[in-house]
């Protein structure tokens, strides 16, 4: 296929042509092309096929508002589907599909379901598909899906990579058009930092698409100019190839820039980067998008807006046809026949709602003045309009001009609304903006050049001036005021036929209509009713003449009926840049244990704990699943002795003088008294008195405290502890530092722990004997020959157990050293699992038990809240519904026929009684099977357990169609007394 | 003697990568001891600080260097601060207690943190990807310090030179950082 449609002129590169497939068919275009640009240039006017109706579509606008030209870009894995063929540039080598056909483009076969359209009305899903139940899913979902949609996706993994960025600015221009580039000049001139930000791949907005001047050059080529000025400033960063999506908080805005896609290969690169931009000030200069006029028939391909004619004459060197006709109701359509008379392209016709004299003259033109058109003709390609006096002209094209709406999106992220200008007919930003944004330009209505660029360059100096920034208004440069009168004219009644208004989710005038009939009052009910506005395009050339129309139907003005706000994104974003670089391993963040190459080199299966990757168990050959593993660790850390790396646990550096004191008020239970040398088990409450985290704590000098937390709870207690520091004890001396990753440390359990020990630290930094260095003992020693550690005699397992802690950086070879002097007890490595049981086992609560619900009183430890001082949560924890005699407390389970397992999360029952909530006694919070008992074993809250030792009742989970009766025993089902401990 | 050795193994031990004329590596035997000035005797800490390190106690925000660039303090907080100084042994903090004769209390935080110093032309363009604080060399003076976040993972960013940035991120997460880092860079040359 050549360029049939390719005309002289425009910004296009001729000494670079590109070739590019679209359906299969070899084509070719220019560099500067965009793939829209370059299928009119081949004659290729029939681009997709519409949502719902399947009716044949073509390319409606030359910008980022397009609702028709959808295309799936590219093909295997890196297929996009939906991309625009309006703003996707052309490359050597680039391929595009249609989408949303069966069998050929020209030939879709679903486009019978145009013929079915008097059934397929606004609402038709809701009303048409309601029985039978069955068929909702399975028969209904599907087949809608099958037929109405958009493109495909490629159901491969994304092979491109993305990236996120954070920059920082003065001033945030948003959108290089003559307002954008003045504000960025006269921002750029007076040394502030500025960010010019623009979705095309070359600045200059509208000035790109026509033949406006600007003092003695053309509009682009003062663009071009004003570019390289600002391109040479260091305090100004050019962002082409990206739009800003969003205003947020504070003046923080998300912006995409698509920084391979103009590329055959992304080369390794991101292929778009998604910003977040934090400016100081910021000046929208979004421009306007031209609306169309509602006519029968007005969606068959040819049927384009005005403006984007202007631009794809000028700007690529294209017309959209050989014979074309302007409908307008406003001045700007006369400019579109001028530019394409002066290409040489035949006009032929100029259709003007107003009875009036013509705008403008053009040599040779035919005016029509006070018509519309009704109708047209041509299945593929515009054959002929039908106007309302009958007449029928012979086009190939026609240019439709509705008047231009203000790009007010930004405006409206925050919940600003927009108000109406009559003079205008259209909305323009509301009083409440965004922080810190002005509007000007086109955006804010100023829709002619002149007044376009005096707004970008006051926008700029007030916005400096705001800031305390000195800047001198530049010169305005000489550019006219082109004439835009206006007529309010959004649909022509007299059309009998469809007429649409949302080309992308075909919604017409009489769905409008319909809705309105049905009750649909509120243009949001309106919305989604009919699904205007509702498509990737957010209903950008769409909102407005609805809008209208439903004003028409209720009597009432257009801001009388209301308007529609934005939400971001002001066009999509992948999903994939969305995600960013955060995908597969790197997905977010990972934290190792010092001792993780060793235990990844002897058999360790990871879990998730958190960001922490922790051996859960060590499988040793043979062993023919997790239990088996599980089991050996238990019975073996018991029998002699076993190790763990624990250095999950949160460590807090406490020092001050009055650390004690503080730790007084942290803790339920008193530490104020706390000897140096010794540790102590602690609970902390919340403001409310619920019990939110335990762990000990060790004195290791009279100022200096060292404690634990769990795993779970580490930055949660650092920061409410930091929080008391600085806001409940402002007066107090005591000071916090994190040191969880600071140290290696590793809980040595079992009978044979402090012979292994006794080979690890050195004789001569502590006498290690039970006397010597008793049950909750701690202290500063060496380790292997001088090596400082910190030792304390404390045990999860409910054995003789230490933990022993290294600088992190030995972690690694500790636990080898560990394992080598423990080879003689047949020294165990044990993981998570094994922790688990032997908790469970000694009957210590967990993360389990301490579900946000539970108080001290439910744990059986109200007696540790401490009546003699004040700590957090002690008021709240003496509520006496909170203290009750018949509160659920924590006791121990097991099954009547210890055969059967137990279910965690049971709720326990009493016999007899019904399975319901009102009977509902309490629940199994952590189950496991004891290796050392034989059998299953659970932790639970039961109604006054602590007085129905012995007593039998039931424990059923629905969600496993099971029960089982178990017992009521203590907690502690290994080693009540304690004893083994302290030996 | 012990017959058990430990064997010192910081998480980014020997990271040394090249993008062009860009550095990015891991300091060797950086040693990290925090200080905190006791609540009411601040003044007096500060004096043991300018007598043990011949420097004032810098502002916060900012780090100062010694004379004989040996060692660096990076003032965090109000009543906290860092020392980095190039130490071997596992006794960094004994070290500096012993010179602050206790006006301050001290933690050792050499293993909290693994280091990562970036250096070179493309060290802020890559920083730009993961650092939301503003590096402009306008808001981020040399011996700007800033605690922030990276790739989720709590940062302390420092510019120690005109192009030279020191990063500090939590040890356990050393390899996602230097990912995080390595990747900037890759993606920006």
């Amino acid at each position: 296929m050549s360029q049939v449609n390719r005309i002289k002129g425009g910004l296009i590169d001729r000494s670079q042509t590109f070739s590019f497939q679209f359906n299969g068919t070899q084509m070719q275009g220019y560099a500067g092309d965009t793939l829209a640009s370059a299928l009119l240039a081949n004659g290729q006017t029939l681009v997709g096929r519409s949502f719902k109706y399947h009716r044949p579509r073509g390319i409606f606008t030359a910008g980022s508002e397009e609702p028709n030209a959808l295309v799936q870009l590219r093909s295997g894995a890196h297929q996009e589907p939906n991309t625009r063929a309006t703003v996707a540039e052309l490359f050597d080598g680039l391929t595009a599909t249609s989408q949303n056909h069966r069998g050929s483009l020209k030939h879709d076969l679903m486009a019978i379901t145009d013929l079915m359209s008097p059934f397929l009305s606004a609402g038709f899903y809701y009303k048409t598909f309601m029985w039978p139940k069955a068929f909702w899913e399975k028969l209904y979902e599907p087949a809608i899906r099958m037929s109405a949609g958009l493109g495909r996706l490629s159901m491969q993994e994304d092979p491109d990579s993305y990236d996120k960025g954070y920059l920082h600015c003065d001033l945030l221009v948003i959108g290089a058009g003559p307002a954008g580039i003045m504000a960025a000049l006269t921002a750029g001139r007076s040394g502030a930092r500025v960010i010019l930000a623009d979705e095309d791949f070359t600045p200059g907005g509208r000035l790109n698409g026509e033949t406006l001047e600007i003092g003695d050059m053309s509009g682009q080529a003062w663009a071009a100019q004003a570019m390289a000025e600002l391109a040479s400033m260091d305090n100004v960063r050019l962002m082409s190839r990206t739009t800003v999506y969003g205003a947020y908080d504070h003046g923080t805005y998300g912006a995409l820039e698509r920084c391979t896609d103009h590329l055959a290969s992304a080369n390794g690169k991101p292929r778009q980067i998604l910003w977040r931009i934090y400016s100081k000030r910021a000046v929208l200069t979004a421009g306007a998008t031209e609306r169309p006029i509602a006519f029968g028939n007005n969606d068959r391909p040819g049927i384009m807006l005005a403006g984007a004619v202007r631009t794809y004459v000028n700007r690529y060197g294209v017309t959209p046809g050989t014979r074309v006709a302007v409908f307008t109701n406003n001045d700007d359509g006369y400019r579109t026949a001028a530019d394409l008379a002066a290409k040489g392209v035949t006009v032929a016709a100029v259709i003007d709602t107003r009875n009036q004299a013509p705008a403008q003259d053009i040599p040779g033109m035919r005016h029509i003045r006070g018509a519309g058109v009704v109708d047209t003709k041509g299945r593929h390609q515009l054959k002929s309009i039908t106007l309302t006096d009958g007449q029928m002209i012979d086009c190939d094209a026609l240019a439709v001009s509705g008047g231009w709406n203000p790009n007010v999106h930004l405006t409206c992220h925050q919940r600003g609304r927009p108000t109406w200008r009559d003079d205008l007919n259209a909305f323009v930003p509301g009083d409440t903006l965004p922080t810190g944004m002005a509007v000007a330009g086109a955006a804010n209505g100023a829709l002619t050049l002149a007044s376009a660029m005096a707004e970008g360059r006051d926008a700029a100096l007030a916005q400096l001036a705001d800031l305390g920034l000195k800047a001198s208004p530049i010169d305005l440069p000489r550019a006219e005021d082109e004439a835009r009168d206006g007529a309010a004219v959004w649909h022509i009644p007299q059309s009998k036929k469809r007429a649409w208004l949302d080309l992308q989710n075909d919604v017409t005038v009489k769905d409008i209509k319909q809705s309105h009939q049905e009750g649909f009052r509120s243009v949001e009910h309106m919305k989604r009713y009919t699904t205007l506005g509702m498509a990737t395009d957010q209903g950008k050339t769409a909102n407005i003449p609805a809008l209208a129309i439903m004003a028409e139907c209720t009597g009432r003005t257009i801001p009388e009926t209301g308007t529609t706000i934005f939400r971001p994104p002001y066009t999509p974003v992948p999903i994939g840049a969305l995600g960013g670089r955060a995908r597969g391993q790197e997905f977010r963040p990972t934290r190792l244990t010092p001792s993780h190459e060793w235990a990844s080199a002897n058999g360790a299966t990871f879990v998730e704990v958190g960001n922490w990757m922790r051996a859960q168990w060590f499988a040793r050959p043979g062993e023919k699943g997790w239990r088996d593993s599980v089991d050996r660790e238990v019975l073996a850390t018991r029998g002699s002795v076993g190790i763990c790396d624990v250095t999950t646990l949160g460590k807090i550096d406490v020092q001050g003088r009055d650390a004690a004191a503080f730790l007084n008020k942290i803790y339920a239970n008193g530490f104020a008294k706390l000897a140096v040398g010794r540790v102590r088990y602690g609970i902390m409450l919340r403001e409310d008195g619920i019990c939110y985290d335990d762990g000990t704590t060790a004195r290791m000098g009279e100022n200096h405290f060292v404690m634990t937390t769990t795993t779970a709870n580490a930055v949660l207690v650092f920061r409410r502890m930091e929080f008391a520091r600085q806001c409940l004890f402002p007066d107090m001396d005591v000071h916090l530092i994190s040191t969880t990753d600071a140290w290696a440390q590793f809980a040595v359990a079992g009978p044979n722990a402090r012979k292994l020990l006794e080979k690890i630290v050195d004789a001569d930094s502590q006498d290690m004997s039970n006397e010597g260095f008793p049950f909750m003992a701690c202290g500063e020693v060496t380790v292997c020959g001088g090596t400082p550690a910190r030792l304390f005699r404390i045990s999860f397992s409910g054995e003789l157990a230490y933990e022993i802690a290294v600088p992190a950086r030995y972690g690694n070879s500790m636990m080898g050293a560990l394992m080598e002097a423990g080879r003689e007890f047949g020294a165990t490595p044990y993981g998570t699992e094994a922790l688990g049981v032997m908790r469970i086992e000694k009957g210590h609560a967990a993360g389990n038990e301490l579900d946000g619900r539970i108080t001290a009183h439910n744990l059986g430890m109200g007696r540790m809240v401490s009546k003699a001082k004040d700590c957090i949560g002690n008021t709240l924890s003496q509520r006496p519904e909170m203290n009750r005699d018949d509160a659920v407390k924590l006791v121990g389970f097991r099954p009547v026929d210890r055969a059967i397992p137990l279910i965690a999360g049971a709720h326990l029952i009493n016999k007899g009684d019904a399975v319901n909530m009102a009977n509902d006694q309490g629940w199994l919070s952590s189950v496991a099977y004891s290796p050392s008992l034989g059998h299953s074993i659970a932790l639970g809250f039961i109604k006054s357990g602590d007085t129905r030792m012995g007593e039998i009742v039931r424990a059923v989970s629905p969600v496993h169609d099971k029960e089982m009766e178990v017992e009521i025993v203590s907690a502690h089902f290994i080693d009540p007394e304690g004893s083994r401990l302290r030996v | 003697m012990s017959d058990f050795i430990l064997t010192s193994e910081p998480p980014l031990a020997g990271f040394d990568r090249r993008f062009g004329d860009t550095v990015l590596k891991a300091p060797k035997d950086l040693a990290i001891v925090s200080i905190a000035l006791p609540l009411g005797d601040e003044t007096k800490a500060e004096k043991a600080i300018k007598t043990a390190f011949d420097i004032a106690l810098p502002a916060m925000g900012t780090s100062d260097v010694t004379s004989d660039k040996s060692t660096t303090l990076m003032r965090l907080a109000n009543d906290q601060a860092f020392v980095l100084f190039a130490c071997p042994t596992p006794d960094a903090e004994r070290q500096i207690a012993a010179k602050l004769k206790g006006a301050a209390y001290t933690t050792d935080q050499t293993d909290a943190w693994c280091a990562l110093e970036l250096s070179g032309p493309l060290a802020r363009p890559a920083l730009e990807r993961i650092c939301m604080v503003d590096l402009h060399p306008d808001s981020f003076a040399i011996n700007a310090i800033a605690r922030t976040v990276m790739e989720h993972m709590g940062a302390i960013v420092a510019r120690t030179d005109a192009d030279t940035y020191l990063l500090l991120s939590a040890s356990s997460s050393a390899k996602s950082f230097a990912h995080a880092v390595e990747l900037s860079l890759e993606n920006v040359s």
